[in-house]
């Protein structure tokens, strides 16, 4: 799809060499899934949301989470209007199309909560009020692994409404030097153009779920699902809405890919980014290492 | 320093439990210090384990083994024997726990643990048992494939399981090798002490001893039979014969001048005269039962009149009995063939003749009284058996388990005094009338009745009875005296008289006899299951094995066997290998994956070897890497296969199939090119 292709090479134009993170964050987006990026500060997360929301002219809002947060400054108040005699809703920065919740680990639980919910819903509730979210709608949250100190680690059950979770990392030494010998990004990131309109963007989302999944790759599916639960060096296995992210992750993967149906490949190409967060390893165990070794394993065509 | 293969902290909790499970029947068994010893050893493991202790050095180990075979020669006065032995290598295998360093260490251990176990079935041979015992080698495995696995995050839950599966893989393995691998004779004879005096008849019989039988109801035997069982009144089981009589109590007679050969026949050598005129008399329906004795200490059998069988080591005695060469220690089974007609081929004259008549030069005079009033009034012998039969039928006897004790002249004091007595006093007094009436008689004793429980009989010490027989026109004729008194006894069994004696005196008298009645339905299945584990298991020996063997092979002969050995033990291990394959297999393979199977195997076979899980790229970019000629062809069947497996839905039709087959084929071809 010629559309999906120029879309990433503009946004591959301010965030430098990361075209597989670029086309993992896209295919988490085609998904109508939400993206945990896990990343030290100064890594281009920002720059990668921003530019995202510029190539899909999506409404864009950035939140810093601190501690001292609180759920309404997330969803919004109901306000009472003298002159109307009624309780309005003063609409909090959730009220967007693609939200960028930065450091979400520093907010407390409560207020962590009220987001993920709002998540998972696509609507808020405010004092008996109902309001859907706009359509489409995106949370990019960005978390530090390294200081941990007055954080509040996500609990994995949190981790669960995050179809995939990804890592920038440092670029390489000649990107690097791109980076450094090029202009201001904040800029460019201004100037990058739209390339599909936020409705295109929702049929483009409507047509994932019609590409072709077939029964064998079906079967692998199951066997990579199974593999997790049956394996105890993982204290427990994927569940099912994982095994459907997965799979929706895939079907986003193939048509980035300009096919209509979904091969092996694509399922390998997201695995780590859709599994590795929901899983935990037994003590001792490298979580990354043991998601990647079962794609050695697992049989792509039963054997 | 080479290095120490540690033993995993994972393996070492299996290691322990299955020390001590393994030690513990010989714990409860054997002398008190063992316990002791292992309470010492594993106390000071769980110290040296918390970092508190250090192992013991060389001295203290070389004391605590010193110390070991001391105890073991106080105990036992040697070191040797199975007692001694098992007491003696269950030490050792506690103190090796105490050396334990490293994986070698651990491999002696087991090795020793599997030992141990055996030992445990030589005095231990219950259905019990041998699930105990496979219970301990599902530890002592459990500990082997601990040891064995290096992951250090393994959980000990799993060694138990990868055991499990081992030793129940094992099992039908055994049962082959124990049905078809030829049994010997044993090489020695172990003479294991029971250490407990069992109850059971004795040689001799005084007053009051059968009547203390009756408050057991421990197991005598079990019998049997091929075909329906004789009714309960002709259930005599015979054991031994009393044919001596010092004025209290019974004795075993032998004739002065014989010895034991001119009294016993076991088949070898030349017949004696005696045992040919039985078997001329041979004929008539017979009896054919099994019977299975609990071990006695004593040499007697008991069978039904008159017992022939051709079990090596058991004879049959000149009074018409079976006596085995050795005591009965173990449990043993036998078969008999008991011909009731062939009772006419006896012989008593001489000196035989004379010891059935003997009694004490006097005493009793009033027994001897009445016995020549008998005599004189009835010139028939049969006639003055009735005589007496009837006068203990008519007279007020009674039938009671607790006779008041008498002393002196115990058959005057009964007959005439106290007239309340159980068998013993019934038969002894009547033997002793008909003796002085001048018929030779003899008093017999063993058990009456028995229990059925499915398809066999329970004959329980209880069971136990002495009656008379008495030469009557050339034979020895069978005379009950208590069935005279109290028929029930005889018809029903003990338990039964007791029971409905007590329900219309309602008095305690037999209230041993009433169980509760889940309780006892509880006993009969577990003896039901003991009957057929003696049955099949313990008593599957030398002619056992001969008789099935040529039942299911014909002819016994040594290629037959082997033959019959390898058959069986490849059938079951290509079972459990079915079994384990078609775990990994549990849906039936589909078309496109045997088709990519086929192809994964060609270029196997090619020297391409491919990761478990490839996909159908991963397989055409290898190919393409190894045989760069042949990368359109890959390519060519990789694009078909996505399209088939991805694209379409269902399993492709047959043209399409065979469409990816030959392209299969062409991609093959091309390697070669």
């Amino acid at each position: 799809m010629q559309a999906l292709d120029k879309a990433l090479a503009q946004v591959g134009s301010v965030v430098l060499g990361k075209p597989e993170q670029l086309k993992l964050a896209l295919a988490c987006l085609l998904a109508g899934g939400h993206l945990l990026i896990e990343d030290l500060p100064g890594m281009g997360k920002t720059t990668l949301a921003h530019a995202l929301a510029r190539v899909f002219r999506l409404d864009y809002r950035r939140v810093q989470f601190t501690s001292d947060m609180l759920p309404a400054d997330i969803l919004g108040v109901s306000l009472f209007d003298p002159e109307s005699g009624q309780f309005s809703l003063r609409e909090g920065p959730v009220f967007s199309q693609l939200l960028l919740a930065d450091e979400i680990n520093r907010a407390t639980p409560k207020t962590q909560g009220a987001l993920l919910e709002a998540m998972e819903e696509r609507q808020v509730t405010l004092d008996g009020l109902t309001r859907p979210l706009p359509s489409p709608f995106f949370v990019v949250a960005t978390q530090n692994p390294v200081t941990q100190a007055g954080t509040f680690v996500l609990p994995e059950s949190q981790l669960d409404r995050f179809l995939m979770r990804i890592s920038l990392g440092y670029p390489a030494p000649e990107v690097e030097l791109q980076l450094l010998a090029g202009g201001d990004l904040r800029e460019a990131v201004r100037e990058l153009r739209p390339v599909i309109e936020p409705a295109g963007l929702v049929k483009l989302v409507a047509h994932v779920g019609k590409v072709r999944a077939s029964r064998d790759l079906l079967d692998y599916v199951q066997r990579l699902l199974e593999a997790t639960r049956a394996d105890d060096r993982f204290s427990a296995g994927l569940s099912p809405r994982a095994g459907l992210g997965l799979l929706r992750a895939a079907r986003a993967w193939a048509l980035i890919h300009n096919r209509d149906y979904v091969l092996p490949e694509d399922v390998q190409a997201v695995w780590p980014s859709v599994a590795e967060h929901r899983l935990q390893a037994r003590e001792g165990g490298q979580v990354a290492a043991l998601t990647q070794s079962l794609l050695q394993t697992v049989p792509v065509v039963r054997a | 320093m080479a290095r120490i293969y540690q033993v995993p902290s994972h393996a070492r909790g299996w290691l322990t439990l299955a020390i001590i499970a393994t030690s513990l029947p010989q714990l409860i068994d054997g002398p008190w210090w063992q316990s002791l010893l292992l309470l010492l050893v594993l106390g000071w493991r769980a110290l040296v384990d918390r970092q508190r202790l250090l192992l013991p050095g060389r001295v203290v180990r070389l004391a605590l083994l010193l110390a070991t075979v001391v105890a073991t020669w106080q105990s036992f006065g040697r070191l040797h024997g199975p007692e001694a032995g098992t007491a003696l290598i269950t030490g050792l295998f506690a103190l090796k726990y105490l050396e334990l360093v490293g994986k070698r260490d651990a491999y002696v251990l087991i090795v020793l643990g599997y030992f141990v176990c055996a030992t445990i079935l030589l005095f231990h041979q219950g259905p019990l048992a041998a699930l105990y015992v496979i219970g301990c080698l599902v530890l002592l495995t459990a500990s082997l494939a601990g040891i064995n696995y290096s992951d250090t995050h393994a959980r000990g839950r799993q060694h138990l399981g990868v055991a499990a599966v081992m030793v129940l893989q094992a099992l039908p393995l055994a049962a082959i090798l124990f049905v078809l691998v030829p049994r010997v004779a044993p090489l020695w004879n172990m003479h294991l002490d029971s250490g407990q005096a069992r109850t059971g008849m004795s040689d001799s019989m005084s007053p009051g001893q059968v009547s203390r039988l009756t408050e057991s109801a421990e197991l005598a035997f079990r019998v049997q039979f091929d075909g329906p069982a004789p009714p309960p009144s002709q259930r005599y089981w015979r054991g031994l014969t009393y044919g001596y009589f010092d004025g209290t109590t019974w004795r075993q007679a032998r004739p002065p001048g014989w010895d034991e050969r001119d009294t016993l026949y076991d088949g070898r050598g030349p017949a004696p005269d005696w045992y040919r005129a039985l078997r001329n008399a041979d004929q008539g329906p017979a009896w054919r039962y099994r019977v299975i004795m609990a071990p006695s200490q004593q040499r007697w059998l008991y069978a039904l009149a008159v017992p022939f069988t051709d079990l090596d080591g058991l004879a049959l005695a000149r009074d018409l009995r079976l006596v085995a060469d050795a005591p009965v220690t173990g449990s043993l089974g036998y078969r008999v063939r008991s011909v009731p007609a062939a009772g006419a081929g006896a012989t008593l004259d001489g000196a035989e003749r004379t010891l059935m008549l003997g009694l004490p030069e006097q005493g009793n005079e009033r027994a001897r009284a009445l016995a020549a009033d008998w005599r004189r009034r009835y010139t028939d012998d049969r006639a003055l058996v009735n005589a007496a039969l009837g006068y203990f039928r008519e007279q007020p006897f009674f039938y009671t388990l607790e006779p008041p004790p008498v002393a002196g002249d115990t058959v005057d004091r009964f007959l005439f005094d106290t007239r309340r007595g159980f068998c013993e006093h019934y038969a002894s007094s009547f033997t002793f009338l008909m003796r002085a009436a001048g018929i030779p008689a003899r008093v017999v004793a063993g058990y009456q009745g028995g229990e059925s429980n499915g398809d066999y009989l329970q004959v329980r010490q209880y069971d136990a009875h002495a009656w008379s027989e008495v030469w009557l026109a050339g034979r020895w004729v069978r005379v009950d005296p208590t069935g005279a008194v109290a028929p029930d006894r005889i018809e029903l069994g003990l338990r039964q008289a007791m029971r409905n004696r007590s329900a219309d005196q309602g008095d305690g008298e037999g209230a041993a006899f009433g169980r509760l009645p889940v309780l006892f339905q509880l006993q009969q299945w577990a003896d039901y299951v003991d009957f057929n584990w003696q049955k099949w298991v313990l008593g599957y020996r030398q002619e056992e094995q001969r008789d099935l063997l040529e039942r299911l092979l014909g002819a016994v002969t040594p290629t037959r066997i082997a033959l019959a050995l390898l058959g069986a033990v490849l059938l079951v291990t290509s079972l459990l290998a079915l079994l384990v394959l078609n775990r990994r297999r549990d849906q039936p393979a589909r078309p496109l994956e045997r088709e990519f199977r086929r192809l994964r195997q060609a270029l196997g076979k090619r020297g391409l070897g491919l990761p478990e899980a490839v996909s159908a790229a991963g397989l055409e970019a290898a190919v393409a890497r190894r045989w760069p000629a042949a990368t359109a062809a890959a390519g060519h069947w990789r694009r078909y296969f996505e399209h088939l497996a991805y694209r379409e839905d269902g399993d492709p039709p047959r043209a399409e199939r065979l469409q990816l087959a030959r392209r299969r084929r062409a991609l093959i071809r091309a390697l070669r090119g």
